[in-house]
């Protein structure tokens, strides 16, 4: 076989992460965590964790089975290693948020759910990182580098969790102590700006070339891309550290962690713009148009931390810039290009085995575009409304962009569900003789 | 009578199609090569991405297609991305309805 083959998982692991991003909704239109309560209470914790890694980094692990062997043209290491890692991930995801529950009073003193988490958490990113990351080894060149810089970025978020979740239970001594007390930036920053940011720069590099059939984008230039993000993350781990061993504060790192970000964001716009110009398909498919307003979520994410900066309000305003970075960015272009994963997956899995025998649909009859456009718009709009009343300080504002984005969330996911019932394609080809409907969250291969 | 089996191997193949441009490979220009000999088909193709999963489908699609023409008793089908395959492969009706601008 040429390359890859179907990830039996991936979609078992998009169902979970939906599952974690319904809860944080929920969370967020209850008005639990920010910004009814500080950016580090154990609330926000809750939330923030429910997010960052059940949501964002559970749908990037599904989507990365999947994809690091298209990008590779080899197969996964080893297929049986995705569900144990799900199962750890949540297992110790719920350990987690559990120990934050009860760090906030929630729940009764049970402290050791947090580094119980933290071990659980570390043993299935673990697996993760090891199967995908031999994987990408075999040919890491373009896009396979930038997901091993995101997946080093995950050990170090990790390790830094880790040792977090130790101090607050009270087991990691005076060191451990000192870099929760400080190093609380470092494990966001290597989260969200390395691991989540570099990894979605890369695949979408291969998705976006991919599906508008353009050129591969120049390896010098995406290499400059990811020089200057793996610049910003290895000072951010590094400079950090160091920092905080010497009690020097952490602004000059910040600061120096800052430009290469900007400058690898810049870069990454550079080389996106030339992608969709030198596309051969002329027109966007829906999962392309609600792309670019991720991108310009990210641009906007720039430019207003540029701006808060200019205005020494970005302390304050952290709130709404993470925000805007997590949901406009990463959960817009995740929640896009989800739908048309989905969609081309399942029309694999179905009429990839009849293809030559029987007559068979296209992608696109899977979808129906019309129909899902609204949700998305709903979603978009919520977040930048939702982020708008982060900055102006109006939390009963901001459940109801939580609500409304809710709204475009269950109208994606209802649309994603029909996608993989086949409910939109026509009767004649829907169900050609040989061919199996396929399992809501699993592949059947 | 091989160039009338070549044609009907090439008709048989229009069953296949690429899922994401939804048309044939025969009109897509996915096939390069055709060859006939004493029942036996050689076909030569392409796909748009190497290592996409839709590449090892388009494959084994192509090999049922040509496997299902009278006549024919076996079918190998070698798949190659030299030279790549670019839109202007594409039959020139095809083309313009697919989106593709004439130059590319």
């Amino acid at each position: 076989m040429i390359g890859a083959s179907i990830s039996r998982w991936t979609m078992s692991y998009f169902a979970m992460a939906l599952a974690w991003l319904f809860l944080a909704l929920s969370l967020m239109m209850a008005g639990v965590g920010y910004p009814f309560a500080e950016v580090a209470s154990p609330d926000t914790l809750v939330l923030v964790h429910a997010v960052g890694i059940g949501w964002l980094s559970i749908a990037m692990c599904g989507a990365l089975f999947q994809f690091v062997p298209v990008l590779v043209a080899k197969p996964l290491f080893s297929e049986k290693w995705a569900l144990p890692a799900l199962v750890l991930l949540t297992a110790g995801l719920v350990s987690l948020i559990g120990g934050f529950l009860s760090l906030g009073g929630r729940l009764p003193p049970s402290l050791w759910l947090l580094p119980l988490g933290a071990i659980l958490l570390v043993a299935g990113f673990g697996l993760v990182v090891v199967d995908l990351g031999l994987t990408a080894w075999l040919r890491p060149a373009g896009p396979a580098r930038f997901v091993l810089a995101g997946l080093a970025s995950l050990c170090a978020t990790a390790a830094f969790g880790a040792v977090f979740a130790f101090a607050l239970a009270g087991w990691a001594g005076s060191a451990g102590n000192a870099l929760l007390a400080a190093g609380i930036p470092l494990h966001a920053i290597a989260g969200l700006g390395g691991w989540l940011t570099l990894t979605a720069m890369g695949v979408s590099y291969r998705l976006l070339s991919m599906f508008m059939l353009s050129p591969d984008v120049d390896e010098r230039q995406s290499r400059m891309t990811l020089g200057a993000g793996a610049l910003a993350i290895g000072m951010t781990v590094a400079g950090g550290i160091l920092a905080i061993g010497l009690a020097s504060g952490l602004s000059v790192v910040l600061s120096i962690v800052a430009v290469f970000g900007l400058a690898s964001a810049a870069l990454y716009g550079r080389d996106i713009a030339g992608i969709f110009r030198a596309r051969k398909r002329r027109q966007l498919e829906l999962n392309m148009r609600m792309a670019t307003l991720s991108f310009a979520s990210l641009a906007a994410t720039a430019l207003l931390g540029i701006a808060l900066v200019v205005t020494d309000g970005f302390a304050a305003h952290i709130g709404p810039f993470a925000f805007l970075a997590v949901f406009g960015w990463l959960s817009g272009l995740v929640l896009a290009k989800l739908y048309k994963i989905v969609a081309f997956l399942t029309w694999l899995e179905t009429y990839g085995p009849v293809m030559g025998r029987a007559p068979t649909p296209r992608v696109q009859d899977l979808v129906a575009e019309g129909r899902a456009t609204k949700w998305f718009v709903i979603y978009y709009v919520a977040v930048w409304a939702g982020t708008l009343t982060l900055l102006v300080g109006e939390p009963y504002a901001f459940r109801m962009a939580a609500a409304a984005m809710t709204v475009g969330v269950v109208g994606i996911v209802r649309e994603v569900i029909r996608t993989r019932r086949l409910a939109d394609v026509a009767s004649p080809v829907r169900l050609p003789g040989g061919a199996i409907a396929p399992h809501l969250l699993f592949a059947r291969n | 009578m091989t160039d009338q089996l070549v044609e009907r191997v090439r008709d048989a193949l229009r069953a296949v199609i690429d899922p994401e441009l939804g048309e044939n490979i025969v009109d897509l220009g996915f096939v390069y090569d055709i060859a006939v000999a004493g029942g036996a088909a050689r076909i030569t193709m392409t796909a748009t991405t190497p290592g996409c999963p839709a590449t090892f489908f388009l494959k084994e699609g192509t090999q049922a297609a040509a496997s299902a023409v009278p006549g024919i008793v076996s079918a190998d089908v070698t798949m190659t991305f030299e030279p790549p395959w670019t839109p202007s492969m594409i039959e020139p009706a095809v083309r313009a309805s697919l989106g593709f601008a004439a130059v590319n």
